[in-house]
């Protein structure tokens, strides 16, 4: 379908520019809201592919709550919100870097079918299933590494530790 | 029902991850950091999305399962990195990252 391809790459094109724009403007909390359309921008594409239960989970924990700690975390460390950052150089080798694993995947991109294939929908239902399901149980072992995250969150930011 | 071509779906999440990388590279402030590692991961979580889209069978769930436990471990990572922050910023306080050299004697 024709608006579908004009859809994908309309969001492609703002994911690209606002991720880029995050990392490239000054005040940090510009980068936030970059980054905060760049997330409402990613759960666009979720729904384009129809997985819509990850679009909702990546509003609701990127574009809500990553955001929200973000912000929190330049507020308590500035004494003023909207200042500047410094300046840093840019130095010619992370470009180039980041350029040659950018050249690399596009070669890899070549080998692929360029004609479209289809997107299959499915149940939500089922993808519960799958996340609690008995030989791979996800979410428990989810739940298990954001109790020890949060064990040492608390641990790093307590009081009178030295 | 719809169709994509994989080739453009793959070169998003290739160009995220190149911009991810270039901010992990370049920026020394740690938030900075802590964003360009959101993008990178979420350009790897789209390939998880994609392929399970594509595969079309049943098994191909476990792809969406792997990108809801990826979203959670990534809002983990910066709950963990907010309260390094936190206790960069009481001990030395800046964040940038290239004064965190404690280790260094």
């Amino acid at each position: 379908m024709i608006y579908e391809e004009l859809a994908f790459l309309l969001i492609a094109a703002v994911a690209i520019v606002t991720a880029l724009n995050a990392l490239l403007v000054r005040e940090l909390v510009h980068t936030i809201l970059w980054v905060a359309i760049f997330f409402i921008d990613l759960a666009a594409l979720y729904f384009l592919l129809l997985a819509p239960f990850l679009g909702v989970l990546e509003l609701g924990v990127y574009a809500g709550a990553v955001t929200i700690l973000l912000l929190f975390g330049v507020m308590v460390t500035r004494k003023r919100i909207f200042s500047r950052e410094a300046a840093t150089g840019i130095g010619p080798a992370p470009v180039a870097l980041a350029g040659l694993s950018l050249a690399f995947v596009l070669l890899g991109t070549e080998e692929l079918p360029q004609s479209g294939s289809v997107v299959h929908s499915y149940d939500p239902a089922l993808l519960s299933a799958q996340l609690f399901n008995a030989d791979g149980p996800w979410l428990i072992l989810l739940g298990l590494a954001m109790l020890s995250a949060l064990a040492g969150a608390i641990y790093l930011v307590r009081e009178g530790r030295e | 029902m719809s169709a994509f071509s994989p080739a453009g779906l793959l070169a998003l999440s290739g160009g995220l991850l190149a911009i991810g990388l270039f901010g992990i590279l370049t920026r020394r402030n740690f938030i900075l950091l802590l964003i360009s590692v959101e993008i990178a991961i979420n350009a790897a979580v789209l390939n998880f999305v994609y392929f399970a889209a594509f595969s079309g069978s049943a098994s191909a769930l476990s792809g969406q399962a792997i990108a809801v436990v990826l979203i959670g471990l990534a809002a983990t990572e910066v709950a963990v990195g907010l309260a390094i922050v936190l206790a960069l910023n009481r001990l030395r306080g800046s964040i940038n990252v290239a004064e965190a050299n404690a280790l260094k004697s």
